[in-house]
């Protein structure tokens, strides 16, 4: 055999064994392939960096950024959600008079399980590793309740009932859903992920620590 | 002469085909992006957040009665601060590190014409 011949051969069989390496990797192309046509890219930004400026940038947007999906959400969320979309926030995307009544683009089993695992490969090297843990963390609890009123625009269940303002995203079920690293990212560096949102800016108002203990009491959350 | 006028001319037109971007939001803008969620984008203090769970109410920036107990430091305390700043509910939230101070004293001249009242 040739040098040239033997090397096409090596070539042949590392790429065939890249091509079958596993179904995590063939969920994720597959997952970009229905990502794609679909369309759900006309309204979901997948490639970062953070692109608004301004608040008609923000105004301008029709659904949450995903470019960050699997620093953002747990391991097994995006499945389940995608298969069966419930409201997350209470009111429309961008407006502050109308109710969000679903009807989000709703997926088959295994197109959600192929989109999933394509959203997971999308992370954010902004998002560490931090090693807190999430559970009802009594200084969380402080900080959203009686220091900054974080539940002035976030829904949670408290005793069994739901209270809490409309304008942010809910928190019920926030345990189920958020990553607690990038809980305590968002808010520690909100200029990577939110650069623009009607949620104040924390950072110099509450320490890191008090963030810390925010995002695991967030987390935590039933 | 003329070229001066062609000049002027010529920069109105770059300054008005600018993007949004770098040009500061106006306060009606800023009110609507970050107030009219909780005090109502007329300002009536019926934002989609004042549900009835919550202790207290937001202000309702269109009465002259309860907006002229406030100095003008006194709201540009309240934006930056929120509502610890002047020993109000914790329910207002702090601006002071999401806007310009220009931002919020445009925000208290905004408030004024709400209220069409001047403070004491
Ligand atoms: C017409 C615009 C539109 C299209 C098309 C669309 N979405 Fe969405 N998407 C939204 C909006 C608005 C929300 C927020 C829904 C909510 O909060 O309940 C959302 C939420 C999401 C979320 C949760 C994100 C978060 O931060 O809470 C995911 C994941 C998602 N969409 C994936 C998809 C996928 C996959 C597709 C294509 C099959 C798709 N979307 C198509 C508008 C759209
Ligand atoms: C004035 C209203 C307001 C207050 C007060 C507020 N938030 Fe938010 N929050 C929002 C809005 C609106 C968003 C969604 C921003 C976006 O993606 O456009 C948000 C997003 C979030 C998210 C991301 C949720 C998701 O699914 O994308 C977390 C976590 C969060 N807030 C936690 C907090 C914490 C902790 C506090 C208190 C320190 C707080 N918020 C106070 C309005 C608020
Ligand atoms: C999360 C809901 C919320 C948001 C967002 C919010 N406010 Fe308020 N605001 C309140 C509440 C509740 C009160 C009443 C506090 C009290 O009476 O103890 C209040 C009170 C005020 C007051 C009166 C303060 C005082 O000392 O009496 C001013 C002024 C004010 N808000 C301005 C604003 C402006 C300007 C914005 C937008 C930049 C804004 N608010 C955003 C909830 C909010």
């Amino acid at each position: 055999m040739s040098s040239a011949k033997t090397v096409s051969v090596l070539f042949l069989t590392v790429a065939l064994s890249l091509i079958c390496s596993g179904p995590a990797n063939a969920g994720v192309a597959d997952g970009r392939r229905v990502f794609e046509a679909k369309k759900c890219g006309s309204c979901h930004q997948s490639v970062g960096p953070a692109a608004e400026k301004t608040i008609k940038d923000q105004l301008a947007k029709k659904g949450p950024e995903l470019w960050y999906a699997g620093s953002k959400f747990r391991p097994g969320f995006l499945e389940g959600w995608l298969a069966n979309p419930k409201p997350i926030r209470p009111l429309q995307y961008n407006s502050v008079t109308k109710k969000n009544d679903g009807g989000h683009a709703r997926l088959n089993t295994a197109e959600a399980t192929d989109v999933a695992a394509y959203l997971m490969s999308l992370t954010s090297n902004e998002v560490r590793p931090s090693n807190i843990q999430p559970g009802d963390n009594p200084r969380g609890k402080r900080v959203f309740i009686t220091k900054v009123a974080c539940y002035g625009c976030h829904e949670l269940n408290s005793r069994g009932k739901v209270v809490g303002g409309l304008s942010g995203p809910s928190l019920v079920g926030a345990s189920r859903r958020l990553n607690v690293d990038w809980v305590f990212a968002y808010l520690t560096n909100p200029q990577v992920f939110k650069p623009v949102k009607d949620m104040p800016n924390y950072v110099g108002i509450i320490d890191k620590k008090e963030m810390a203990d925010l995002a695991a009491y967030v987390t935590g959350l039933e | 002469m003329k070229r001066y006028v062609m000049y002027i001319a010529v920069l109105a037109a770059v300054l008005a085909a600018l993007p949004a971007e770098g040009r500061a939001a106006t306060a009606e803008e800023n009110y609507q992006f970050y107030c009219a969620q909780c005090h109502g984008t007329g300002g009536r203090g019926d934002g989609p957040n004042a549900v009835e769970s919550q202790p207290v109410s937001p202000r309702d920036h269109t009465s002259a009665v309860a907006m002229n107990k406030l100095t003008d430091e006194d709201i540009i305390n309240a934006i930056e601060g929120g509502g610890a700043a002047t020993s109000k509910s914790v329910l207002m939230p702090p601006f002071g590190k999401t806007l310009t101070k220009a931002e919020v004293v445009e925000l208290k001249d905004y408030l004024r014409k709400l209220c069409k009242c001047k403070g004491k």
